[in-house]
């Protein structure tokens, strides 16, 4: 991927020809699990290497869990890194949760608690993978629906963390919105405290408002507007492209209403990208 | 670990919740909150279950199914990364645990195995054959074997009849599940016993099919060679239309 704007879609089975066949769909690069893929022969193979010949591939792994009391999945690491080799990945990104837990994983992102020893505890997680895989990780806002035994703010827990385990940020901007919403806080406010010089890459996605008071994040509806504004608002915070991913993991829509989602993503950047040029 | 001993305590009581649904009192939180924890994960793994054991699930009444379920994450440690494998540890469990007995359905183990063996032989890593040609001589030339496959012994033939229908006859049956290549279908085949010693003859051993007559014959001298060859034969020509025996090898015997 070059520097410029890059807008990409998650790669799904449900829709996988279409991204492999079809004329619908045109994003500029993929995102899958690996843990979805790893391991895996037969058709799937088949259609995966077939994806990978056509779109650049970016991971966004579920069960490496860096919030885990216990050592990082070394046997599961070792799998991982010649995958992200054989596929020319540059980013890998992870969850800031733990989905592990007494050596038995969960398959759910659970929320770390956020506290000065907690992010120690991350900080020392992430090194330890980051020089084993000798690259950079991103590290993802989860989206969370309560807090535990919190001392300090969210946006504090996720800046320190990121600061001092000099990781990279992946700034998933509906969770911001989603959790702005469900723990009523200031979405731009904790914008302006992350630290967007180390955002390699934004999540954007639909959720589902359950009540009055609650928004599941479920990436199975399409982006709403204000979430549309804070991606704005972010873009207008930052002074460089990153890849952009439209999460949809299920309820597909017709596929041109996803290129639509996609191509709003895109004017949002280019809009974005010539302020920067009015400005400098 | 540099988390607190209270902090890794509150994330054994969250984790202990999502687990089990008990109340483990942990700090800090909102119930609105660990009650969407708890629903997402329950919701997450049972539609994982669901879709590996649609057959199981039917045969199983709701209650049963979900006591099963229930047990399964309140006492199982899943060692898996990947979700998709799952299904395999949910099998093991509810053998280790002995639904089969439990709830008077003493096929439930091949059931859930025959419906998993679906699963692992569709995405079984890639197992490429060595060369092989089309045409070649049947008894004299060694057989290329599809390698994507896993051959089991059931007690109750769930492959053959309704799950049910199974329990009326026992016996030692034969599976062969396999992958076709090019469209990577899963297939099942029951294998007779005698097919079964000759195919995995031929699957580990570098042996054509006349020498295996041969070595069968001396086992088991009942049946005369010119009738053993003939319905070797037959299976061989069965075996290279299911695409379970590709070929011929390119390399010959030295
Ligand atoms: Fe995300």
């Amino acid at each position: 991927m070059n520097n410029d704007i890059n807008i990409g879609l998650g790669f799904r089975r449900e829709i996988a020809d279409e991204f492999l066949t079809g004329t619908s769909i045109k994003p500029d690069f993929i995102e899958v699990a690996p843990e979805n893929w790893m391991d895996m022969g037969g058709y799937w193979h088949a259609k995966f290497r077939e994806a990978t010949e056509k779109y650049p591939l970016i991971l966004h792994g579920l069960s490496l869990s860096i919030g885990s009391p216990e050592e990082p999945d070394w046997a599961f690491l070792k799998k991982l890194k010649p995958f992200l080799n054989e596929f020319n990945v540059e980013i890998y990104s992870e969850h800031l949760s733990f989905a592990k837990l007494d050596n038995a994983h969960l398959y759910d992102l659970l929320p770390i608690p956020f506290k000065q020893d907690s992010i120690k505890h991350v900080v020392k997680r992430i090194k330890q993978v980051q020089d084993f895989l000798e690259m950079r990780i991103a590290i993802e806002n989860v989206s969370y629906y309560t807090p535990v035994d919190a001392e300090v703010t969210e946006d504090v827990f996720v800046k320190q963390i990121v600061e001092q385990a000099d990781c990279n940020l992946l700034l998933d901007v509906n969770n911001v919105y989603v959790n702005s919403f469900n723990h009523k806080y200031d979405a731009e406010k904790f914008i302006d405290r992350m630290p967007l010089d180390k955002v390699r890459y934004i999540h954007m996605a639909g959720h589902h408002k359950i009540s009055d008071e609650l928004i599941i994040d479920t990436h199975g509806e399409a982006i709403i507007h204000p979430v549309y504004e804070l991606f704005d608002y972010t873009l207008s915070k930052m002074d460089r492209n990153v890849p952009i991913l439209l999460e949809r993991d299920f309820n597909f829509p017709e596929m041109e209403e996803l290129q639509k989602e996609m191509k709003n993503l895109r004017n949002i950047c280019i809009k974005n990208q010539e302020q920067d040029v009015i400005l400098s | 670990m540099l988390y607190s001993a209270k902090t890794y305590d509150s994330q054994q009581r969250l984790s202990r919740w999502v687990r089990t649904g008990e109340n483990a009192d942990v700090p800090g939180t909102t119930a609105e909150g660990l009650k969407q924890y708890r629903r997402l994960f329950r919701n997450n793994i049972n539609n994982t279950l669901t879709q590996a054991y649609p057959i199981s699930l039917e045969v199983l009444s709701n209650e049963q199914w979900n006591k099963m379920v229930d047990g399964f994450y309140a006492n199982h440690d899943a060692q898996t990364p990947h979700v998709w494998k799952l299904p395999f540890e949910f099998y093991q469990f509810a053998r280790e645990s002995d639904y089969a007995q439990k709830y008077g359905f003493p096929f439930l183990n091949d059931l859930l195995y025959f419906e998993w063996l679906e699963i692992d032989v569709y995405t079984m890593p890639n197992k490429y054959p060595e060369p092989f040609k089309e045409n070649g001589d049947a008894m004299n030339d060694l057989i290329e074997v599809n390698r994507e496959y896993s051959l089991e012994r059931l007690e109750y033939p769930v492959h053959l009849y309704a799950a049910k229908e199974s329990l009326n006859h026992k016996g030692n049956y034969f599976l062969l599940t396999y992958r076709t290549p090019k469209d990577f279908e899963v297939k099942f085949l029951d294998m007779p016993p005698l097919h079964v010693l000759f195919f995995e003859k031929i699957s580990n051993e570098r042996l054509t099919a006349s020498q295996i007559i041969d070595q069968l014959l001396v086992q088991n001298n009942e049946i005369p060679k010119e009738q053993l060859a003939q319905n070797i034969l037959g299976f061989i020509q069965t075996m290279m239309e299911e695409k379970v025996f590709l070929g011929f090898s390119e390399n010959y015997l030295n």
